[in-house]
């Protein structure tokens, strides 16, 4: 095998663009001059689509890309760009999507240059930037330089392979098209000539079965042994999951129910036995013992200071304490936090908040507690942990364990100030606390970052009622969401801890709206590192006005590796409409200041209380307890699900011809596949016999060809079962008819 | 804050462009001195220009005064020309200053001075010629106090 030449710096010319203003011009980009700002290419506009075209002087393998920059930080840098690439300026392929820093050192990002490991060409280099540092600046390129290999040598076969790839593909399109339109003698002889196979030879033996002989049963059996080698396995991993509530109902202490249940009929599962109604409460989870426990929240009158520990595996609460305080621990409080040490099984709590009516000078410290499981005792570790150099008292801050290092991160939250005390007249700015450290071990505290506008590459903007998540296996905080007085922030960043670097997922700007969950929410998160995906519930809005039009539940996820979001579920029932009890029953009506909290071992969230956000009754707080899990089509359900689609397709064939015997069939061997317990699959089941009495006018004939309706909708079918298998097998996923544009 | 102060009326509306890419940034720039260091000439605005300049970076404070400033950048090629003092430092609110927020650096921007209605060569546009700006301060009435806390 040869040995690859090294890859060089390759030679190109700026071919088109898309505009350039004043003197910025596009073939700026060839020099690289870092001392003089007006060597760039800046755009006339960032309004899209905005592109620089680059012809490289013969075919190359381009296999990176390097961005040159002013010696300063500039707002015209592009924080989000693409790269296509291709042998013809019409048709290119995505190279990278990424994004330059906002500093002065070049950067070298590696383009996608191999498909199936094969290295393919191009001539064609466009440029499309999408997102400059500042969003309302246009966007500049100070210099580009292409990196790869033009050796001809190496090039030329590179070539004839992609020629002889796009040329491969082009048949299977071809053989794919003869094939449904039964040009049997075509298929052949194309396909002797070729030797290029459309398929799996596993799937060609189900078109022959179910297309040409209509063996249904054999088909059937086809399916069932490809679930059972696992083939659907890559359909079920891409699907999305579902999920599902559950209500918990907790067991009662038999020795009190029983009065209780006497005492007061509207309660009859005695309140002392478990948490009472509340919100701003806090709850952490250990997943070695699974037992969730709960701290403090506000009832709708008054803060709570009762301390509760939830046994998954017993279903049944426990009253640790009914006032933590009088155990020397933390007085009754809301909207602190509080994160567990499973490793050491310590609870830590700090933070609150305070009425204006009661801040003083005294009130103001930030105490913090630390909870021994074992040894069920609290231990003040600090009565005002900014003496000791850490956050102020704040309020709907954020705080993570990092068991490994023995560390807690805090970020954010607003500092609670005396509304007497007016130093200068500024202090009616809300105040926000920035992202601390405490080593649990040294006891002592440290300021990471200062609460900053989000200018800076590594700055980071404080919040409130945002989430912060730590991700135990990369090591990295994920913050997002909250909001900053009356902006709602929609900017997503992580936080090396090791390396004390902030890393801009996503700035938030409009591009990506309806792609990630809505601010403005009071979102709730939680983290699977092993997954490596973030999990958020978004509920009711805290705007007055909002709640009222945007009363719904959804869950998104996010993937880290993949860097996108996914929204698992929206629902769009509205609260106020007094809704059904099976719905009410069905999952947790939408919320705020509840809790979520994830055991990633067992895969399952559980949510406590909150406020309904019911402006009749400002008081009224929730106790109900929900457990939610996330679900994706079992290999069983694809399996019954596949069934079904054959069976109903063969039932709709019988019904054409033997009406009689389709019924029967209906009756027993569909009806078989069906879950009836399925409002909707029980829905089209009752609708199914209308077949029995269509005509078959309703079919289009295909064109030139000969085919029937049975062999059209047969090879329907195909298709459809064809989905679940893994693209390696399959077919090609376009139609060749579909490139002819009217 | 207002720019009624005799010494201000007197003084020549300029217009002012950027230096690097030579658009117009705004119509109402008025040579000052930086109270801070009388020796740094620069240009000030009483109205935030309009879609021709934006923040870029952060707050930040100099070492002569402790006012909160943030540099602007003009749109269209993104070089800073200055900045904007987003909260004043009492000493600087005291002193006698035009009542100005917005500042162009001289050496990033060109100026012209304004010639008034009359468009002869040497009438040039005063300050005090100009309209009195509405004193629209009031317009967010904000009430932090309702919802501090949701919970």
């Amino acid at each position: 095998m040869a040995v690859v030449p090294e890859s060089r710096v390759l030679t190109f010319s700026v071919f088109k663009w898309s505009s350039y203003s004043s003197t910025y011009l596009p073939e700026n980009i060839l020099v690289d001059k870092p001392n003089d700002q007006s060597s760039r290419w800046s755009s006339e506009s960032n309004y899209p689509p905005q592109f620089l075209i680059l012809k490289l002087e013969r075919p190359a393998i381009v296999q990176s890309i390097t961005f040159g920059k002013y010696e300063k930080t500039h707002v015209c840098n592009l924080k989000k760009f693409k790269v296509f690439g291709g042998m013809s300026e019409e048709n290119m392929t995505e190279l990278l999507s990424s994004g330059l820093k906002n500093d002065y050192n070049k950067e070298t990002f590696t383009l996608k240059h191999k498909i199936d490991e094969q290295m393919f060409p191009c001539r064609f280099v466009k440029i499309v930037p999408l997102m400059s540092w500042g969003p309302s600046f246009n966007f500049s390129i100070w210099y580009i330089e292409l990196h790869g290999i033009e050796d001809p040598d190496v090039v030329q076969p590179c070539l004839n392979w992609y020629s002889k790839y796009r040329e491969q593909e082009a048949i299977r399109l071809c053989l794919k098209h003869f094939r449904q339109h039964n040009y049997t003698e075509a298929f052949e002889s194309l396909q002797k000539k070729t030797r290029i196979a459309l398929e799996h030879p596993m799937l060609t033996h189900l078109h022959d079965r179910l297309v040409l002989q209509g063996d249904f049963d054999a088909c059937e059996e086809l399916i069932d042994k490809a679930v059972r080698d696992g083939l659907f396995n890559q359909y079920i991993s891409q699907q999305e999951y579902k999920p599902r509530w559950s209500q918990i109902i907790p067991k009662c202490n038999k020795g009190t129910s029983a009065q209780e249940i006497n005492r007061d009929d509207m309660n009859s599962d005695g309140d002392d036995n478990r948490p009472g109604m509340r919100g701003g409460h806090q709850m952490v989870i250990d997943v070695q013992t699974e037992t969730v426990y709960l701290f403090g929240g506000w009832d709708g009158t008054q803060d709570l200071a009762d301390f509760w520990a939830y046994s998954v595996q017993e279903n049944q609460w426990a009253c640790i304490s009914r006032d933590t305080e009088k155990e020397s621990g933390p007085s009754a409080r809301s909207c602190h936090k509080m994160c567990i040490d499973s490793q050491r099984r310590q609870i830590y709590t700090l933070g609150r908040y305070l009425d204006s009516s009661v801040r003083n000078s005294k009130s103001l410290k930030s105490d913090f507690y630390r909870y021994d499981i074992d040894a069920n005792t609290w231990t003040l570790l600090s009565e005002d942990t900014s003496a000791d150099g850490g956050p102020k008292l704040v309020f709907d801050h954020q705080m993570c364990m990092d068991s490994e290092k023995h560390m807690i991160y805090t970020f954010g939250g607003r500092i609670l100030t005396c509304n007497g005390s007016v130093e200068d007249s500024r202090t009616s700015e809300p105040q926000f606390s920035g992202l601390y450290a405490y080593h649990c071990q040294a006891g002592t505290w440290s300021l990471l970052r200062e609460d900053s506008c989000n200018a800076g590459p590594e700055d980071v903007q404080s919040r409130i009622g945002h989430c912060m998540l730590f991700h135990t296996r990369n090591r990295c905080l994920y913050v997002f969401g909250g909001q900053r007085s009356k902006t709602y922030l929609n900017d997503f960043f992580s936080y090396d801890v090791d390396g004390d670097h902030v890393e801009i997922i996503s700035d938030g700007t409009k591009k990506d709206s309806g792609m990630v969950p809505m601010t403005g929410f009071t979102q709730r998160a939680t983290i699977d590192p092993e997954l490596n995906e973030i999990h958020v519930l978004s509920g009711l809005s805290k705007d007055k006005d909002k709640r009222e039009e945007n009363v719904r539940n959804s869950f998104w996820i996010y993937d880290i590796a993949r860097n996108n979001w996914s929204c698992v579920y929206k629902n769009d029932q509205a609260v106020k409409e007094n809704p059904s009890k099976a719905l009410q029953e069905e999952e947790p009506c939408p919320r705020f200041a509840h809790q979520l909290v994830y055991d990633e071992m067992h895969k399952v969230h559980y949510l406590f209380g909150g406020n309904p956000g019911k402006s009749c009754s400002p008081k009224m707080r929730l106790d109900d307890f929900w457990s939610l899990k996330l679900c994706r089509p079992s290999k069983e359900y694809l399996l019954r699900h596949c069934r079904y689609l054959i069976r109903k397709y063969r039932f709709e064939e019988k019904a054409q011809s033997e009406p009689l015997s389709a019924l029967k069939y209906l009756q027993n061997d569909l009806s078989l596949t069906v879950d009836h317990t399925d409002p909707d699959e029980t829905k089209e089941f009752q609708l199914l016999p209308s077949a029995l009495f269509k005509s078959s006018s309703d079919f289009i004939p295909l064109g030139f060809s000969d085919v029937d309706q049975t062999y059209a909708q047969r090879t329907q079918l195909f298709d459809t079962l064809v989905n679940f298998f893994p693209d390696s097998m399959t077919p090609p996923k376009g139609n060749l008819v579909d490139l002819i544009t009217l | 804050m207002s720019t009624s102060n005799a010494n201000f009326k007197n003084k020549c509306v300029t217009q002012v462009n950027c230096i690097f890419c030579d658009s117009l940034l705004c119509t109402r720039g008025m040579k000052a001195v930086l109270l801070a260091d009388t020796e740094v000439e620069l240009f000030s605005t009483d109205i935030p220009p309009n879609r021709t300049v934006d923040f870029v970076a952060s707050c930040y404070s100099t070492e002569s005064c402790k006012c909160k400033l943030r540099d602007i950048a003009c749109l269209k090629c993104g070089n800073v020309v200055g900045y904007h003092v987003v909260a004043p430092c009492k000493p600087c609110l005291l002193s006698c200053n035009n009542g100005h927020f917005w500042m162009f650096n001289s050496d990033a921007v060109s100026t012209l001075n304004r010639l008034d209605a009359t468009g002869q060569c040497l009438n040039l546009l005063l300050w005090g010629d100009l309209p009195e700006l509405d004193d629209s301060e009031n317009e967010e009435s904000e009430s932090p106090s309702e919802e501090e806390c949701i919970r």
